[in-house]
C-alpha cells in the first residue's frame, strides 16, 4: 500500500508530469484564473468606491467567488447557434484555452526541475504562446455572427503588432543573455543583475506588449463590450464561454511567468530556508510570487485606464513599440560591450 | 421680493418693447397676408398654407435660424389641421428672446404641406413625427421612414382626435 | 468588390449593452462607419396623446418619466407654461426653491451623463465615481422633495415642500466634497491620455452645423454657440443669480465633455448663491392659499409643506395657448399646451432636448470608426426615453 502511494507521489513529483500537470500548467493556472479575477473585481472595487465580491465565503471578502462562477458556468448550457460552424464554435474555445496554458510545460521553475532543458527554450514558450490568438479567428469566424466576426478580425490586426514587437525584446534579452535557455538565463541574472535593471526599455516594451497581446485595458479591444458586444466570444454561453474568459488571463500568467525569469531574476534569491520539499517548492514559490505581482499591476490598469481604438492601439504597437523594441536589443549590446570593458 | 419677480417679468418686455417684434415680422412677411398677434408673451404668425414655405424662407433670412418645434393641432370641428412652427434664433440675442409661431391650418381629409426641411434641416425629426401621428404629409421630406411608431403601424394617426385612448381600470 | 459586397450592415441595438433603448443602423466598411441611421421609438410612451386624457395636474408626474435623471427642469418647464396659461406667477420664495431643485438635478444629470461616457470609453472607474456622487445630490433632493427622481416638487403657482431644517448645513457639505472631487475625475478620466485620444478631434460638430441642426444644451454650447435659455429668456431665480455660460470652440467630443464640467462647476456657484439670498415668504401662490383651511395652515406651517388645494387637482385654464422654455439639463426643453378651457389639454406638446440632438447620430457618426460610435455616443449625453416621450 505505501509502495503504491509512493509511487503515486513519485510519478506526480517527476518533473515531466509535474511541470504540465501541476505547476506551472494546468492545477495552478486553474487556481491562478480562480484569484486573479477575483483579486481584479475586488481591487476595481477598491478604486471605485465600492464592495466588489462580497457574499461567497464572506469572512475572506467573496474569495471564492469564481468558484461559484466556475460552477454556474459548468452546469448553465452551452447553446450553439444554428447558423454557427459547430466544429469551429465547440473546439474553438477548448483549443484556445489549451494553447493559452500549452506553453506553460517550457518553464522552468528551478535550477534542475522543468519539464525539459533545451537550448532555445525561450522560443519554445513564445512560439507557443503565439498560437492561441488563431483561435479567436477561429471563434469569431465560426460563431457567425457579425460582431464576432469584426472581433476576430481585430485579433488578426492585434497578433502581428503583438507577438513581433514582443519577440524582438524577447530575443533583446536573449542576445543580452547570450543564450536562449531560461535556466541559463536565471544563473546569469544571479551573477550580474537582474535583466530590468540590464535593460529596462525591452522590460518597459514587453510588459506593455503582454497587456496588449492579452486584451488588457488599455488595449482590451478584442472584447471591447461598448462597441462589439463581447467580440468573438458574442455567442458564447456556459462553460464555453468561461473558457474564452479564462484564456486570456491563463496566457497572461505564463507571460508574467516568463516575465520573471526574464526580466526579475527567476526564482532568484532564494530565501535561506530547509524544510522538506524545500529544493521544489521554495525556487516555485519565488518564481510564482514574482508572476503573481506582475498580474496584479496587469490587472490594476483596468481601474485606470479606458480603452483605445485599434488604429490607435496598432499605431502604439507599430510606430513606438517596434522601434522600442529593436532599441532594446541595441541596448543589449550596449550593456554588454560596456560590460566585457 | 414679490416687486423682484414682477420686474423678471417686466425685464422681458423692456428688453424688446411690445409691438416691436410685431414690427419687424410685419416688415420680414409682408405681401404673404400674415396675420400677427401675441398673447402670454408668445408672437404667432399665421399664413396661407400655399405661402408657407415663402414665410419660412423670409424668416430665415431675418435671422430665425432653427426651429424648436412642430406641432400639429387636429381640430376636427372645423375639419382643420393646424400646423405650428416655433422658431428661434441661436446668434441674434434681439430674435432669441421670443419663439415665433408660424403657423397655417391644412385641410384635414388631405392634409398636405411643402416640408420646410429644405429652409430649416432641424425640422427633420419634428416633421417625421407629425407626419405619423397626425397623417400631414410633407411632400419633399428626404426621410420615408416613420419615427416612434412601428413600420407596420396601420389605422388612425395617434393624434388624430377620433384615436381614442382606451383607458383601463381607475383613471385616477 | 462592388460597395454592398463589402459594406457590412451592423445592427447596435435594442439588444446590445452600450446601445441604449433604440438602434443604431450602421453601415461599416472594415472599421470605417460608412453612414449611421438612429432608430428610435422603442420607448415611446405617448406622453403627448395621454396627456390629453388627463387632468393638468396628473400630467407632471407624466412628463416626469420621460426624462428621467432630468425630472425637475422638464417639470419646471411644463408648471411655467401652465402658469403662463393661466396667468399667475409662483411667490419668489417658490421661484429660488424651483431654481435649486433645477440646478441640483442639472447636477446629478451630468454626472449621469458622464458616467455613462466613462463606461462607453471603458473606464469603469468613471463610470462608477459619477454614479456614486451623483447619489449625493439624488440624497439631498430626496431631503427637500421626498423621492430620489420623480420629484413632481413643482406644481401649478409654487412648489409643494419648503427647505427641511438644516438643509443649508447638508448641502454645503455636499458642494465642498463635490469641488474635491472634480479634480480627481481630472485626474483619472478628463486629463488620462487615453481618454483624450479617445475623444480629442472626434465627431467634430462645426458651429454653423449646430445651428442649422437646431442642436441645443452643452452639445450647442461646445460648438461656440453661447446659447442658454437661463441667460437668453430668463425665468425663475436665474435674472439674480451671478453664473456664466460655458462654452468651448473645439465642438469635439472632448469639448462636448467639459462644457458638461463647466456647467457643474456653475450649479455649485448657482446654488451657493440660490441658499444665500433666498427670500423668505410664501411658496404658494395667494389665490391658492385663501383656499386652504386654516387648520391645514397650521400642519403646513409646522410640516413646512403644502397640501393640495382642490382648485389645483381639477384646473381649468382659459382658452388659449402657451409655450414655455427651459435650459434642462441635456438641453433647451419647450412646452407648448393648447387649451380648450376643460381641465384636459386639447393638445400637448413636448420637444425634449434629445429629439432635437438625435439628429447628430447620423450627422457625426461618419466616416469615424467603430469605436468612435460609443465615444461619440457617450458624449452627447443623449437619452433615449427622452427622446421617444
Amino acid at each position: 500500500m505505501m509502495g503504491l502511494l509512493e509511487w503515486i507521489l513519485d510519478l506526480l513529483l517527476s518533473p515531466w508530469l509535474f511541470v504540465p500537470l501541476i505547476y506551472p500548467g494546468l492545477i495552478s493556472a486553474f487556481a491562478v484564473l480562480l484569484f486573479i479575477i477575483w483579486f481584479e473585481r475586488k481591487l476595481a472595487a477598491k478604486v471605485q468606491l465600492r464592495y466588489g465580491p462580497l457574499y461567497v465565503l464572506k469572512r475572506l471578502g467573496g474569495a471564492i467567488q469564481l468558484v461559484a462562477d466556475l460552477l454556474r458556468y459548468l452546469f448553465a448550457e452551452p447553446i450553439v447557434p444554428d447558423q454557427a460552424d459547430r466544429l469551429a464554435f465547440i473546439f474553438g474555445p477548448i483549443l484556445l484555452f489549451a494553447s493559452s496554458y500549452i506553453a506553460a510545460i517550457a518553464i522552468p521553475i528551478s535550477y534542475d526541475f522543468y519539464a525539459f532543458r533545451s537550448e532555445i527554450s525561450l522560443l519554445v514558450v513564445l512560439g507557443l504562446n503565439t498560437l492561441a490568438p488563431a483561435f479567436n479567428l477561429v471563434i469569431g469566424w465560426g460563431s457567425n455572427n457579425k460582431f464576432g466576426l469584426i472581433g476576430g478580425l481585430r485579433e488578426g490586426f492585434l497578433i502581428t503588432a503583438d507577438e513581433i514587437p514582443m519577440f524582438v525584446s524577447a530575443l533583446a534579452m536573449a542576445v543580452l543573455y547570450g543564450t536562449m535557455d531560461l535556466v541559463r538565463m536565471v544563473e546569469l541574472q544571479s551573477e550580474w543583475l537582474w535583466g530590468i535593471a540590464l535593460n529596462p526599455l525591452a522590460a518597459v516594451t514587453f510588459f506593455v506588449l503582454m497587456l496588449l497581446s492579452t486584451s488588457r485595458f488599455p488595449f482590451e479591444i478584442v472584447e471591447a463590450e461598448s462597441e462589439i458586444v463581447m467580440g468573438p466570444f458574442t455567442e458564447y454561453s456556459g462553460i464555453l464561454y468561461g473558457l474564452t474568459m479564462g484564456a486570456s488571463y491563463v496566457k497572461l500568467y505564463v507571460l508574467s511567468l516568463l516575465f520573471a525569469i526574464l526580466f526579475l531574476g527567476g526564482w532568484e534569491p532564494l530565501p535561506p530556508l530547509e524544510f522538506p520539499g524545500s529544493w521544489l517548492i521554495l525556487p516555485g514559490a519565488v518564481l510564482f510570487l514574482k508572476a503573481l505581482v506582475i498580474m496584479c499591476l496587469s490587472v490594476f490598469m483596468r481601474a485606470v485606464y479606458p480603452r483605445y481604438r485599434i488604429d490607435q492601439a496598432l499605431r502604439l504597437a507599430w510606430h513606438y513599440l517596434f522601434p522600442a523594441s529593436i532599441l532594446s536589443v541595441f541596448l543589449s549590446l550596449l550593456v554588454l560591450s560596456g560590460w566585457s570593458i | 421680493m414679490a416687486s423682484k419677480s414682477e420686474s423678471q417679468v417686466q425685464g422681458k418686455a423692456e428688453a424688446a418693447p411690445p409691438g416691436e417684434i410685431e414690427t419687424l415680422l410685419g416688415e420680414v412677411l409682408e405681401g404673404l397676408s400674415p396675420e400677427i398677434s401675441s398673447a402670454r408673451g408668445a408672437v404667432s404668425v399665421k399664413v396661407p398654407p400655399d405661402r408657407l414655405k415663402e414665410a419660412a424662407e423670409r424668416l430665415k433670412a431675418a435671422g430665425f435660424d432653427h426651429v424648436k418645434a412642430v406641432t400639429g393641432i387636429d381640430r376636427p370641428d372645423s375639419g382643420e389641421i393646424e400646423l405650428v412652427y416655433h422658431v428661434s434664433s441661436y446668434l441674434d440675442p434681439r430674435l432669441s428672446k421670443w419663439i415665433v409661431a408660424l403657423r397655417t391650418t391644412l385641410p384635414r381629409d388631405n392634409p398636405e404641406t411643402p416640408s420646410l426641411y429644405d429652409v430649416w434641416p432641424s425640422v427633420k425629426y419634428h416633421e417625421m413625427e407629425q407626419r405619423e401621428m397626425l397623417g400631414i404629409h410633407f411632400s419633399g421630406h428626404p426621410d420615408p421612414r416613420s419615427l416612434l411608431l412601428p413600420e407596420s403601424y396601420e389605422g388612425v394617426p395617434p393624434l388624430r382626435k377620433d384615436f381614442k385612448v382606451k383607458v383601463e381600470g381607475i383613471n385616477a | 468588390m462592388s460597395e454592398e459586397e463589402h459594406v457590412l450592415e451592423l445592427l447596435i441595438g435594442p439588444q446590445h449593452p452600450a446601445s441604449g433603448h433604440m438602434r443604431l443602423v450602421a453601415k461599416v466598411d472594415g472599421d470605417v462607419v460608412v453612414s449611421l441611421r438612429p432608430d428610435i421609438g422603442y420607448v415611446h410612451r405617448t406622453v403627448e396623446k395621454l396627456a390629453e386624457t388627463k387632468n393638468y395636474i396628473q400630467i407632471i408626474p407624466l412628463i416626469e418619466r420621460p426624462p428621467l435623471a432630468d425630472t425637475a427642469n422638464h417639470n419646471l418647464g411644463y408648471v411655467l407654461a401652465l402658469e403662463r396659461l393661466l396667468g399667475i406667477e409662483a411667490p419668489p420664495r417658490a421661484q429660488w426653491l424651483r431654481t435649486l431643485l433645477a440646478e441640483m438635478t442639472r447636477i446629478h444629470s451630468h454626472f449621469y451623463g458622464l458616467g455613462i461616457h466613462g463606461i462607453m470609453l471603458g473606464s469603469s472607474t468613471a463610470f462608477m465615481w459619477a454614479f456614486w456622487d451623483r447619489e449625493i445630490m439624488i440624497e439631498l433632493a430626496q431631503r427637500l422633495t421626498g423621492a430620489r427622481l420623480t420629484y413632481s416638487y413643482m406644481i401649478p403657482g409654487g412648489v409643494r415642500r419648503d427647505l427641511p431644517p438644516g438643509f443649508e448645513d447638508e448641502m454645503d457639505k455636499a458642494l465642498r466634497y463635490l469641488e474635491r472631487r472634480i479634480p480627481d475625475y481630472h485626474k483619472i478620466f478628463f486629463d488620462n491620455p487615453v481618454t483624450r485620444a479617445r475623444l480629442e478631434g472626434v465627431g467634430v460638430l462645426r458651429r454653423e452645423d449646430a445651428i442649422r441642426l437646431g442642436i441645443v444644451g452643452p452639445n450647442l454650447r461646445a460648438s461656440g454657440v453661447p446659447y442658454d435659455v437661463r441667460k437668453v429668456d430668463p425665468y425663475c431665480a436665474y435674472p439674480e443669480l451671478d453664473f456664466n455660460v460655458v462654452t468651448r470652440e473645439e465642438g469635439d467630443s472632448l469639448a462636448r465633455m467639459m462644457v458638461r464640467v463647466g456647467e457643474i462647476r456653475e450649479s455649485i456657484n448657482m446654488i451657493r448663491q440660490i441658499l444665500k439670498k433666498m427670500p423668505d415668504g410664501p411658496i404658494l401662490e395667494e389665490r391658492y392659499l385663501k383656499m386652504i383651511p386654516p387648520k391645514w395652515k397650521e400642519w403646513m406651517a409646522q410640516h413646512r409643506r403644502i397640501k393640495l388645494p382642490a382648485a389645483l387637482i381639477s384646473l381649468r385654464p382659459p382658452k388659449g395657448e402657451a409655450v414655455a422654455r427651459v435650459e434642462a439639463a441635456r438641453g433647451e426643453a419647450v412646452y407648448y399646451i393648447v387649451s380648450d378651457g376643460s381641465p384636459k389639454p386639447y393638445r400637448f406638446r413636448v420637444v425634449s432636448p434629445s429629439i432635437r440632438n438625435v439628429v447628430l447620430f447620423e450627422h457625426l457618426i461618419r466616416n469615424c470608426r467603430v469605436a468612435d460610435i460609443p465615444a461619440i455616443y457617450g458624449s452627447l449625453d443623449y437619452f433615449p426615453p427622452e427622446a421617444d416621450r
